[in-house]
């Protein structure tokens, strides 16, 4: 064993990593590689950034230095900024409009239901998530419009006129696409049908409130509808809209599901067949929960286009936010020019709103994301 | 499910109230409360505050009529419309009478099934100059330019006013309030047109007020006033006097503050107003004392004048053509008696 030689095994040492050149790392190179990467690359930066400086200065101080905050009326205001009190003393009659003060509760009670709806429709175990959401679903905008009338479950009687502000608008969108929901499926699955008669309303249905401009029909639910009713039958002016509201978005949404049956292959329809599934368990167990996966992304961004355009119900003087801020900014104690303060305002809200439910619907994709891409 | 089903009853039940037609009286006393149509904003005749009280000049003629009829001016229920759905909303039987600046017209009086009650406000096309420009008069106003609210019935107004007196303008014209108010401010044009009403609400918007005048001359007639459905006389006399018994109030000076002593101690004409001598209530199927409330909790022409777009307001609208007969205006009430 002397003569064993004995040495350290040979061990392979990479070397020791270098850092990347400076002229590819850190704040200059990137912006030597997207703002100057060519000569009208960097002209246009620098024109964009001396328009920018131009601004952005004005902004900052119109919007925070020389802006009015704290006051009771708008004699506070007496800088040249903006006057945040205009915002601040209408707050209330933004979020809630009308609503009883001391009953503001229930509307934040079914803003709080709503969100919990949501979350829990995809944060459940996916065995019965289904199951438990759709019910759920289902049976909110019922349950809220009880908490916001409040007649069906013993508490004061709010009438519809008192309804309004943003949250008018939050839950008049939820309202109304959850029960197009189901209606909106069952026009795509009668586009898609064999039986003529079924296939000929569907389409004449779809087409309708798919070409018909919104506004149309907020105006004939407004102002038509009323007339065919018979003599003396009052339907709540909400509630017209909300139909409204309904038909509109389930001609959209069955077009968005429309796509989404298109795109499962046949296999799967040739598969339920062969195990001898019925029409209703192929299409509800097997179809559905895949064109649901498949439409997510276009089913929340049309959810974000009906949720902005329920600002329109303006037109037909439905007190949601923006029509409330109009009658603020009629009133003779504020008529000192707050309009830009006020859509300022309003814009800030509606951007946070649907930022959020972008920033949801990327996370359900995700989620959802069960694809055999790899 | 039977909750669920319960639910779906009570939406519906929500939705749908039935009420005839005929006699708007009984439907408003058994519901309790006058439904109201009124403008959704417009300052000094229907507007809403921070709070969400409604108040204005508009909103005073539907608080006298409730006074009236429930005996309670608070018995309102607003009822926010746009300019085209006033006239649906009214024949349809969602409001019980309509007060939200609306003109008094031919077409409108023959043609819609509706009759108007009276006027509250007598209102027409005015113009609003910078005091720069030293114009005392509209007919100085040749080759100036025109700041106009588009698709408004000012535009055909002052193109007729216009030609008549061979007078030559440019019309700029804008899309809503707030840019023709802009749009007059940053010298886009001389001066701007509006309903005289309007104009003074655009004025307190002006960065400084004091640099405007607007000139005397009403270049169109726009009386405004409540209006009804047509085929229910009951109710149309009712609403038209309880309009009259305000305007009576200013001319006997009745005010909100003496009306009840008035009531007891004034003169023969006083008693008969407010119900302690004479039969007027009962001939409208009110109480005898449904003057004396309206003028009691909502007050008599003048104090609701001031209150809401004269002295007492941000707005100082001046009398004018709605001062009493006797003080040089054109407002009258028929003979009550």
């Amino acid at each position: 064993m002397a003569n064993t030689f004995k040495s350290d095994p040979i061990e392979f040492k990479p070397a020791e990593a270098k850092p990347a050149p400076d002229s590819t790392v850190g704040i200059v190179a990137w912006m030597r590689g997207n703002l100057f990467s060519s000569i009208p690359n960097a002209a246009f930066t620098i024109l964009i950034m001396l328009g920018l400086a131009n601004v952005i200065p004005d902004i900052i101080d119109w919007m925070f230095i020389s802006s009015t905050w704290s006051g009771a009326n708008q004699d506070a205001c007496v800088g040249d900024g903006a006057c945040w009190v205009f915002v601040k003393a209408w707050s209330q009659q933004f979020f809630y409009g009308s609503y009883t003060t001391d009953q503001i509760w229930r509307v934040n009670l079914s803003l709080i239901l709503l969100f919990v709806v949501i979350v829990m429709s995809f944060t459940l175990p996916a065995s019965y998530r289904l199951k438990v959401s759709v019910p759920l679903f289902l049976v909110l905008p019922f349950l809220c419009i009880a908490i916001l009338d409040g007649r069906l479950v013993g508490l004061e009687h709010v009438n519809t006129d008192f309804w309004g502000g943003f949250s008018l608008n939050v839950l008049m969108a939820a309202a109304a696409i959850i029960v197009a929901f189901p209606f909106s499926f069952l026009w795509a699955l009668g586009r898609r049908s064999d039986m003529p008669l079924a296939r000929s309303i569907s389409v004449v249905f779809i087409e309708f409130f798919r070409g018909v401009p919104v506004l149309a029909l907020f105006f004939m639910g407004s102002v038509m509808l009323p007339l065919f009713f018979a003599e003396g039958t009052n339907v709540d002016k909400l509630v017209r809209v909300w139909i409204v509201l309904i038909f509109f978005m389930s001609g959209y949404m069955a077009e968005v599901f429309r796509g989404g049956f298109q795109a499962i292959p046949s296999g799967q329809y040739e598969a339920a067949d062969s195990i001898g599934l019925g029409y209703w368990q192929k299409t509800l167990l097997i179809i559905l929960p895949q064109v649901i996966k498949v439409s997510m992304p276009n089913i929340l961004a049309t959810f974000v286009m009906l949720f902005k355009n329920t600002v329109f119900l303006l037109i037909i003087g439905i007190p949601e936010v923006l029509q409330t801020l109009l009658t603020a900014l009629s009133n003779s104690n504020w008529l000192g020019g707050h309009a830009i303060e006020g859509y300022v305002f309003v814009g800030v809200i509606f951007w946070l709103c649907c930022f959020g439910m972008s920033m949801l619907a990327s996370n359900i994709e995700k989620k959802l994301d069960t694809s055999h891409r790899n | 499910m039977i909750k669920i089903s319960s639910l779906v009853a009570g939406g519906l039940a929500l939705g749908l109230t039935l009420g005839a037609q005929a006699a708007t009286l009984d439907d408003v006393k058994k519901r309790g409360v006058l439904s109201c149509g009124v403008s959704t904003g417009l300052a000094g005749f229907s507007q809403k505050d921070e709070k969400g009280n409604w108040s204005g000049l508009d909103v005073d003629v539907c608080r006298a009529v409730a006074a009236a009829v429930l005996g309670d001016a608070s018995k309102v229920q607003y009822k926010p419309l746009t300019a085209k759905e006033r006239f649906t909303a009214l024949q349809s039987g969602e409001i019980d009478v309509l007060s939200r600046n609306t003109t008094w017209t031919h077409t409108r009086d023959t043609s819609l099934g509706l009759n108007f009650a009276g006027t509250v406000y007598y209102d027409g096309t005015g113009f609003m100059v910078s005091k720069k420009l030293g114009v005392k008069s509209a007919k100085e106003l040749d080759g100036a330019n025109a700041c106009i609210q588009a698709g408004t019935s000012t535009e055909l107004a002052i193109s007729d006013y216009f030609r008549e007196n061979n007078i030559k303008y440019k019309p700029v014209t804008f899309d809503t309030s707030d840019q023709t108010r802009s749009g007059f401010e940053s010298g886009r044009c001389d001066f701007l047109t509006s309903d005289q009403s309007q104009l003074y609400a655009l004025r307190i918007g002006l960065k400084n007020p004091a640099g405007a005048i607007v000139l005397p001359e009403v270049i169109s007639k726009e009386p405004l006033g409540p209006v009804v459905r047509q085929g229910d006389d009951q109710w149309f006399n009712i609403v038209k006097w309880s309009l009259n018994a305000m305007i009576e109030g200013e001319e006997q000076g009745v005010t909100s503050a003496n009306a009840a002593d008035k009531a007891k101690n004034g003169k023969p004409g006083n008693k008969r107003l407010l119900g302690t001598e004479g039969e007027l209530g009962k001939n409208l199927g009110l109480n005898a004392d449904w003057a004396l409330q309206v003028i009691k909790q909502v007050g008599n022409y003048s104090e609701s004048f001031e209150r809401n777009v004269g002295s007492g307001s941000q707005l100082k609208i001046s009398r004018g053509l709605n001062a009493l007969w006797k003080d040089g205006g054109i407002l009258y009430s028929p003979a009550m008696r």
